[in-house]
């Protein structure tokens, strides 16, 4: 029976997985703004996850546990690096282009928000979750959670604007 | 531009990213760390319970793929696979004591993208004969921090050969081998000075 179980924890866990790693890299990305980064941090959180999959298959939101899980990480390993002192003598960066699927205009936009729309906008737009359970997530009243959305997204709405004003006119859109 | 206009800008801003790491390599390092801290509660008991403590630790590293942690807390995955333009398929390799390189998981994942790979780790595996064209495959550069990214063309890759990686702490071996053909693999990591490609 105990083989079983664990069986069956797997298989929970492998379709959690498979349904949430988008959703999660997607949000943790737009936060972060390097995907390379965010994949390894989401892959370290969905490792933590299986880990301690009996306590977080509990959770209201699996996927904002995952999400809040990378971001504290790269919190700390951004902690740990910017201790590091760089060798002389190595090769300059070669640029990459691995932020492939990334709208880089926008992503800087969210990343100008105040951390707390950010939250809020990676909750409630990029992990599609409800207003009650955002507010339970971040542990703040729904009303809290309404009104950061709505300051968030007339804050992109200025900062888009100025892009996306001749093509709006065209069509004939406010 | 409308509320919905930008709720559906921000979807769209990341639509294009997905996680390419199969669930098999976040499952292995999850139970890799399972087994760490159940056999670090065993250290933890009575003295007496020490020899048993130690013979469990044996037994379990034995069919353990990962390495045992480090006492800098989190590791990361060494590696990530990305597809890019033209059928190509662009993989990071990185190095440093918070990275642990599961080779199988590796290997997996380059398959995915259609690239056949015996991957090693501390050891260089080649074939006699060697296929030939092996820069017609991959491309290669290293990034400042010691990340090694190779972009590979799985259309150049010679009918019946596969990719050998041997991965180092200091630096990575590429080679194109013979499928099924006899293998030399050798662990002396020879050349330290980066890249290091043949054929």
């Amino acid at each position: 029976m105990r083989y079983r179980d664990v069986g069956d924890e797997q298989s929970e866990f492998a379709e959690f997985y498979e349904t949430s790693r988008d959703p999660c890299l997607r949000a943790v990305t737009a936060s972060v703004g390097d995907r390379q980064l965010a994949e390894d941090l989401v892959a370290e959180a969905f490792v933590r996850a299986w880990v301690a999959w009996r306590k977080v298959r509990r959770h209201p939101a699996p996927r904002a546990w995952v999400v809040r899980t990378a971001l504290n990480n790269g919190v700390s390993l951004w902690r740990a690096r910017r201790r590091e002192i760089p060798l002389a003598g190595q090769d300059a960066a070669a640029p990459t282009n691995l932020n492939d699927g990334v709208d880089a205009a926008l992503i800087g936009a969210l990343r100008r928000l105040p951390a707390r729309q950010r939250e809020v906008i990676t909750l409630r737009v990029l992990l599609d979750l409800d207003t009650d359970t955002t507010a339970t997530v971040l542990r703040i009243a729904p009303g809290t959670v309404t009104a950061h959305l709505s300051r968030a997204v007339a804050a992109l709405r200025r900062d888009l604007l100025p892009a996306s004003t001749p093509a709006d006119a065209m069509e004939g859109r406010q | 531009m409308n509320d919905n206009d930008v709720l559906w800008k921000i979807r769209d801003s990341v639509s294009g990213v997905h996680m390419d790491v199969p669930v098999d390599a976040i499952v292995a390092r999850g139970r890799a760390r399972r087994r760490r801290r159940l056999s670090g509660l065993a250290g933890a008991g009575a003295a007496a319970g020490v020899a048993l403590t130690l013979g469990l630790t044996g037994i379990m590293s034995s069919g353990n793929t990962s390495p045992p942690a480090t006492s800098r807390g989190a590791q990361l995955a060494a590696f990530t696979v990305v597809s890019g333009p033209g059928g190509t398929s662009t993989l990071t390799l990185r190095k440093g004591k918070q990275y642990r390189l599961d080779p199988g998981a590796l290997r997996q994942a380059l398959a995915q993208h259609g690239i056949p790979a015996l991957v090693t780790v501390g050891s260089m595996c080649d074939s006699t004969p060697e296929p030939a064209g092996l820069d017609q495959v991959l491309s290669t550069r290293r990034l400042a921090d010691g990340a090694v990214v190779t972009t590979f063309n799985p259309a150049a890759m010679p009918a019946g050969s596969k990719l050998s990686i041997g991965y180092f702490p200091t630096h990575t071996k590429f080679a194109l081998i013979e499928d099924g053909a006899p293998l030399t693999c050798s662990s002396n990591p020879g050349s330290s000075d980066g890249i290091v490609r043949r054929g």
